[in-house]
């Protein structure tokens, strides 16, 4: 049986990759005000997703604001699918 | 400081292993936040209305410059609909802090199948009664061509709702290209007609 993604294991990170699956590039704070969490945990799982290449940053400037973009990226897509896959033969197994 | 790192990391210490009750939690957790992202983003005012109205004034113009031979006035019509397509996905993206691939494409660029169908159907009919002088027609043609954009949009949108990772994402590169080309080709075809 296939392993869970040890990079998606926090239910943070599975909820913040899940949520990316809904749009191209998302906001920072839209993203941390959908999640419920504060700056600097975000921050926090971003890097940490960033690093194993599941996700990307870009900066920008809003109305002279500076504004950082999420987006997901293919592997990050193909990670997700296959955590996912094991979670639903883990549930199915029970079932 | 190694506290806050501590406090961090034990924020989300998860077993590796988690029980099938566990998963599942973990699962619909993930989608009702997933839900609940797509269920908030809004369109701006006037979204669906004028990006209606944008397409019935560029089936209009491109009607009325096929068939009189007044290149400017189909130009006019791509520019407004250009402008109009432009301000509107920034709106959008300003309001909701998130771009929507699918939504620019199938609603604004109406590559969705409902949106293409009708448009093409409205812009047909509407050249032809401009070759015909059935300038009645070409405003009946234009009015229900946009107005089917707009509403196909707004189902678009419904559908977005209810299932946002399968419509969320644009159209491929490559699809985008084709529908490009043909586009060109079309209006090449009837430029030389005309």
């Amino acid at each position: 049986m296939a392993e869970l993604d040890a990079n998606l294991v926090a239910p943070t990170r599975l909820k913040l990759l899940t949520t990316l699956t809904a749009v191209s590039e998302a906001e920072f704070c839209t993203i941390r005000d959908t999640l419920h969490v504060s700056d600097s945990v975000l921050s926090k799982h971003l890097a940490a997703l960033e690093n194993v290449g599941y996700l990307q940053r870009r900066k920008g400037v809003d109305r002279g604001r500076r504004t950082t973009w999420i987006s997901l990226t293919l592997g990050g897509r193909k990670a997700l699918s296959a955590h996912v896959a094991v979670l639903r033969a883990l549930i199915s197994a029970v079932e | 400081m190694w506290k806050v790192g501590s406090m961090l990391s034990n924020m989300e210490s998860t077993p590796e292993h988690p029980t099938a009750a566990e998963a599942s939690a973990a699962l619909s957790d993930a989608e009702a936040s997933r839900a609940a992202l797509a269920h908030r983003l809004a369109t701006p005012s006037w979204f669906f209305t004028s990006m209606g109205a944008a397409i019935a004034a560029q089936i209009a113009t491109s009607a009325v410059g096929f068939a009189t031979g007044a290149l400017w006035a189909l130009a006019a019509g791509l520019a407004a609909f250009a402008a109009v397509a432009a301000v509107q996905l920034a709106r959008f993206r300003r309001l909701n802090g998130v771009w929507l691939g699918g939504l620019a494409s199938r609603v604004v660029l109406g590559t969705g199948t409902a949106a293409s169908a009708s448009y093409a159907i409205a812009l047909g009919a509407a050249i032809w009664a401009a070759y015909e002088a059935q300038w009645w027609l070409v405003a009946l043609g234009s009015i229900v061509g946009g107005a089917a954009y707009a509403l196909s949009g707004r189902r678009w949108m419904r559908a977005y709702r209810a299932r946002p990772a399968v419509h969320g994402r644009a159209e491929s590169a490559a699809w985008l290209a084709v529908v490009g080309v043909a586009a060109i080709a079309g209006l090449a075809l009837l430029l030389i007609k005309a």
